[in-house]
């Protein structure tokens, strides 16, 4: 109990005294991770839609897959990631192992199904009439899909709000192919693993209370524009 | 406009739910397409707006056949559920206009018209999906008849309304369709209602068409005796495995044109007139009784020949 006031006293230190590591860490976290959840996004929704609207052969078994992808272990993920930018893997000469660009990548895999499972379900939920009163106003395919996307938008927002918090708080596939380079790809959750296994508890807390406040604070807005939509 | 089906069929999940369907609608009329619920009239409709697939046959509009996953520009469509998009109820109607490019003016004016011959106009600055059901159900009509298309589907469009609504619109719908001049085909199960909106009738059995052509014709002289049961007719046993068919409300008591025997149940006095229930060769029946008249034991009843209509089925 102690370690979480001494972590609680020492994260509010921190955060008044504008560390600049702390603020560094911070940045690049929001960075990387709010990356991520936009590129799962710019994928995701359409793929999610594609999967409501469209039937064909094998669509189960992709939406299973989607489904199972929202369950794989980030560290997992990590490892293939990994395989696939480490110097010898295929991806190699790119040059991406241990940069931030690794950690987009990575976390964007974490994220996609997530975007995808959520889209679909929110979209599948509409009523049921709502794809063929867009066929006979005529709605071209574009706007098909920005008008379906719009009144499914409560449904999406929380794909949004489940891939962020999904890939702000993994550790594992960034500490495998971010490496948790200080001033280059620590993160807060990596930073964290560093101040425990270091033996600085109230570090550790203080930065975990940190994370939840930016998870919240980010959470939060994402639910105010929901719920304003809602109204 | 004219609507034609070629002996179009529809297969869904191993069924038959539509069966060599041949029909024609003629243009510029109303068509009630009547009949009870799963019989396929929904189908129908969604045949001709291109949003089901017929396994057999094609559907016309003039010349043109439908292409599914695809509506016809000649083509509006009210669902039988009122479904909106997010949005004043406004621009819900204006959006099919746009989206068949009708010019910005001419958009309102005929989304103004459209709501003041539905009754809707003081509701188009409100969010499209808080109208009660009455005020939604008329927004989905006003929507169609904003298109101006040359066909107008309706698929129950009474329903979800009460009692003094339906009335009034069951008043106000046929001048109102007829004044378009569109092709209206609506979809109905209830036999007053499409008698009272519609020119012409086609009637919908299991998947097979059963009936059409004028109101009159098919109502006063049903072609067999399937059309005639739903139709309300009585049938009753006759000569050699003939049915006699009376139509609603023709059987009378007392002497006439074509005389039976109905054994009295039970009689309900409702001081003005009277209720006779009983049966006709063992066919349940009723009958009206005018004020004073008595109705005890076995009374003869009889309808006019005219109402009276054979059927060897």
């Amino acid at each position: 109990m102690d370690a979480i006031w001494e972590g609680l006293r020492e994260a509010i230190r921190l955060i008044a005294s504008g560390d600049a590591q702390l603020r560094e860490i911070a940045l690049r976290t929001v960075l990387v991770s709010g990356g991520a959840t936009l590129l799962a996004m710019a994928v995701g929704v359409p793929l999610g839609y594609g999967l409501a609207r469209t039937r064909f052969p094998g669509r189960t078994l992709i939406l299973g897959a989607v489904n199972t992808g929202m369950g794989v272990p980030p560290v997992v993920v990590g490892l293939v990631v990994w395989l696939m930018l480490v110097r010898s893997g295929p991806f190699g000469p790119m040059e991406l192992i241990y940069t931030k660009r690794a950690m987009v990548i990575a976390q964007f895999v974490i994220a996609t199904p997530l975007v995808v499972g959520f889209t679909a379900a929110a979209i599948q939920a509409l009523p049921r009439e709502f794809p063929d009163l867009l066929t006979v106003l005529r709605a071209g395919p574009l706007t098909r899909f920005w008008l379906t996307v719009r009144e499914a938008q409560l449904g999406i927002m929380v794909a949004v709000m489940a891939g962020f918090g999904a890939v702000v708080s993994e550790v594992g596939a960034s500490m495998t192919v971010g490496g948790n380079i200080n001033g280059q790809t620590r993160v807060i959750t990596t930073a964290i693993v560093t101040e425990t296994a270091r033996g600085e508890t109230a570090g550790a807390m203080a930065l975990g209370i940190i994370l939840l406040a930016i998870t919240f604070a980010v959470t939060l807005l994402l639910t105010a524009l929901q719920q304003r939509r809602a109204r | 406009m004219d609507v034609r089906f070629d002996g179009v069929s529809v297969r869904r999940s191993g069924r038959e739910v539509l069966h060599g369907a041949t029909v024609q609608f003629a243009p510029g009329r109303v068509t009630a397409l009547l009949g009870p619920n799963g019989a396929g009239k929904t189908t129908m409709l969604r045949l001709i707006a291109g949003l089901e697939r017929a396994t057999a046959g094609q559907v016309l509009i003039g010349d043109t056949p439908v292409r599914a996953g695809t509506t016809s520009p000649h083509v509006a469509y009210a669902f039988q559920s009122a479904v909106f998009l997010a949005g004043s109820l406004a621009n819900n109607l204006e959006l099919a206009l746009r989206f068949r490019s009708v010019p910005p003016a001419e958009r309102a004016t005929r989304v103004r018209e459209a709501a003041a011959a539905t009754g809707i106009a003081e509701l188009l600055g409100r969010d499209a999906r808080r109208l009660s059901g009455g005020e939604a159900q008329r927004a989905n009509l006003a929507r169609a008849l904003a298109m101006r298309a040359p066909v107008t589907l309706l698929d129950e469009p009474l329903s979800g309304l009460d009692a003094p609504g339906r009335r009034q619109l069951l008043h106000e719908l046929p001048a109102l369709l007829r004044a378009f001049g569109t092709t209206a085909i609506v979809v109905t199960h209830d036999r007053d209602e499409a008698l009272r909106l519609a020119d012409a009738l086609v009637v919908l059995l299991d998947g097979k068409v059963r009936a059409q052509g004028p109101r009159a014709e098919v109502f006063g002289s049903p072609p067999n005796a399937a059309t005639a049961r739903f139709l309300g007719y009585t049938l009753l046993p006759g000569e050699g495995g003939e049915l006699i068919g009376v139509a609603p409300r023709a059987l009378r008591p007392g002497p006439g044109e074509v005389e039976l025997e109905m054994q009295v149940d039970d009689v309900l006095d409702l001081g003005v007139r009277a209720e006779a229930w009983g049966t006709v060769r063992g066919v349940p029946v009723s009958v009206s009784l005018r004020a004073g008249e008595r109705a005890e034991g076995a009374i003869v009843v009889s309808a006019a020949r005219a109402a009276v209509t054979r059927f060897r089925e």
